[in-house]
Order: structure tokens, then sequence, then C-alpha cells
């Protein structure tokens, strides 16, 4: 393909043009870049330098993704790709990037949640399936189970808990998926959740 | 508090910030740099983000330590300085001045650095094309007859 990583074509510090004195070397490569798209699970694997391997994740539609504040991650289905801070085509085209903020699917989020903490999230849900919501939050315990259960504080900040209403998360993507082949990221929370809606919405 | 200027969310990476329990509230990591060198108290105490500053990025500071005189700041968060030293000429037993410029990256901890100023500066992993070096400590430049009138 030709993308080399030398430094040798480059200008020197001084801005003395540098003469060619060899040919590129095979320990200079680079490759196409995946530009990871969302889609069904397509992975190619790549044999490089020592014989190692990665994995160049051309199209991926699932990642494992943390709640910080409660220390959990669930497996999760990513649905759009929200903001690129360094390029708006990224969106565009649903490019999954490092640091590409995303929408993920929160029902596994809200499972573990009302399971661990025997409390509804989402508030404006109660109002239209409150049967439905019942049985997740309110199940049967065992009275041991019970008493633990009522010892846990569960608190969510307002911000994450209206994102719980619309079942669609905002997280980061923190892994590499040209390089390890997979999408895995946090929930964004706090300060940095205000900052990118923030963003979020004055792009719209 | 409006040190977010970039597009993205610039936060140390070392430091979680949505801890459901509130520890103390200025959560920041520093680190001390080694070699006898002290951390500043803007490093300490100041809200910037940098990742590149050897007191509160991940960068190290190993191999070379070198000092010079500061020559521009133009640039954002670094520097050039030079650094004069003799050349001997062996046939005529005499030496001649030589200099070189180096770019060094100056973190946000060192405020009102300014050309004259002398530097010390570390050697680190490459942070740009050019950049090799981060500045670890800064003595302001004495003039003589500091009872004199200077710009404020």
């Amino acid at each position: 393909m030709g993308i080399s990583r030398d430094s040798r074509h480059k200008r020197s510090h001084t801005g003395a043009k540098r003469a060619q004195y060899r040919k590129k070397r095979k320990f200079e490569l680079g490759r196409q870049a995946a530009n990871t798209k969302l889609g069904a699970k397509r992975i190619h694997e790549v044999r490089v330098r020592g014989g190692n391997k990665k994995f160049r994740a051309m199209r991926l539609d699932t990642g494992t993704f943390s709640w910080g504040s409660e220390a959990i991650s669930r497996k999760t289905r990513v649905v759009a790709v929200v903001y690129n801070a360094s390029n708006n085509e990224l969106v565009r085209t649903n490019t999954l990037v490092k640091g590409a903020i995303v929408q993920i699917d929160a029902t596994p989020f809200r499972q573990w949640y009302e399971n661990h903490y025997a409390q509804i999230l989402g508030k404006k849900k109660r109002l239209t399936e409150e049967e439905a919501a019942e049985s997740a939050a309110n199940k049967q315990r065992s009275r041991h189970l019970q008493r633990t259960v009522a010892a846990r504080k569960g608190n969510v900040e307002q911000a994450l808990d209206e994102q719980f209403v619309s079942g669609r998360l905002y997280a980061i993507i923190s892994s590499r998926p040209g390089q390890s082949g997979r999408c895995d990221g946090y929930i964004l929370e706090g300060k940095e959740l205000d900052f990118y809606v923030r963003k979020i919405r004055s792009k719209k | 508090m409006s040190e977010q200027t970039e597009r993205s969310f610039q936060k140390q990476e070392a430091v979680f910030l949505n801890a459901k329990t509130v520890s103390k509230k200025n959560n920041r990591w520093y680190k001390d740099i080694g070699l006898g060198f002290k951390t500043p108290t803007e490093a300490i105490e100041g809200t910037y983000i940098d990742k590149k500053c050897p007191f509160t990025g991940n960068v190290s500071i190993r191999g070379r330590i070198l000092s010079g005189v500061v020559v521009s700041t133009k640039m954002k968060r670094t520097i050039i300085i030079r650094r004069d030293y003799l050349h001997f000429i062996p046939k005529y037993q005499r030496y001649e001045k030589r200099h070189k410029n180096l770019a060094a990256h100056l973190s946000p901890a060192f405020i009102g650095v300014e050309a004259g100023d002398s530097v010390t500066v570390g050697q680190c992993r490459p942070l740009s094309k050019t950049v090799r070096f981060n500045v670890i400590k800064h003595q302001k430049k004495v003039v003589k007859g500091s009872k004199q009138f200077q710009k404020f």
C-alpha cells in the first residue's frame, strides 16, 4: 500500500530537506485505517511484528461498557455515534474510534440496578407501565436478601436518570477497535456528561 | 474552571471524577519527578490539565538534564531554549562561540516565563516532532540594578 511511518521524508528541525539515502523498511510500515462501522461483527486478523496478532474490527455492534460509579460492566448494543471531537465526518458515517461518544442500550444496566437496589429508574416510565416495572424491582426475595437490599442506598444523578427514560445512555469508547477488535468504554457521568451533552446540543 | 478549551473533555487520566462518595474537594494527581527537583505549588494547587506536564501528566524525566536561556515563548505550551558553548580549534588553540536551539515543553505550572530567563530541562520521550525535553526548573533573569524602574 505504501504507508510508512518514517520521519526521513520530513524536513529536519532546522528546515533542511533530507535527501533519501535508503528505501522504505518493513519496520517502518503503516497499514490502512480500520474505520470501524456499526453493523454485524466482522473482524479481520492481522499478523504483526514479532508474530503477534491484531484484530482489525471492520464492523461492530456490541461492546462491554462500565458504569463507573456503580463499578459494574455489562455487554450492550451500540446504537449510534453521536459526537467525535476530532472529525464530524466520523459522526455522520457512524465510525467507531477511541474517544467517540456513542449511545448504548440501557436495558442491562436498568435490570442490574432494579435488581440490586429494588428502585425503579427513569421515573416517567412509572406512569405508563406500572405493573411491568413492578416485577423487576419488586420481585420475590427471601427475608435475608430483602434486608441486604434495603441496606443499600441507590441514588443516581438527575442527568443519568433522564437517559434511562429513553433507554439510551451516553458512553465514550475507551478501547481501540482497529487494534483490539473490541468496542469497550464507560458510561458518561458528572462533569464529563455535562460537557458532552452541551457539545451535542450546540451542534444540533 | 475554564480549562475545558478543547473539543474533548480535558481530565487527568489517573483521577476518577464520578465516585459516589465525594472525597477531598480538588481531586488532583501529581508526582515527584525525582532527582531532587521540587514540584511547583502551581502544579499541586492549579486546575490546568496537561498530559505532557512532568508533574501532573504522563511523562517521565530520564536521561540528560540540560539548561539554557529562553529565546521565544510564542508557541502554545512549548518554548525555544538557546544553549551556548565554546568549541575548541586545536590548530589555533583558541575557542569559538557556537549555539544550539532546543525546543522544550513548558508546563502551565511555570507562569511568567519570558525571553531571557534561564531554565533547566530534562529529557523525556518524544512529545512531538522536535520536542524531547521538558522544563523542570525556572530561574528568572537577574536584572542588575533592580532598584531601577522596570516594566510591571
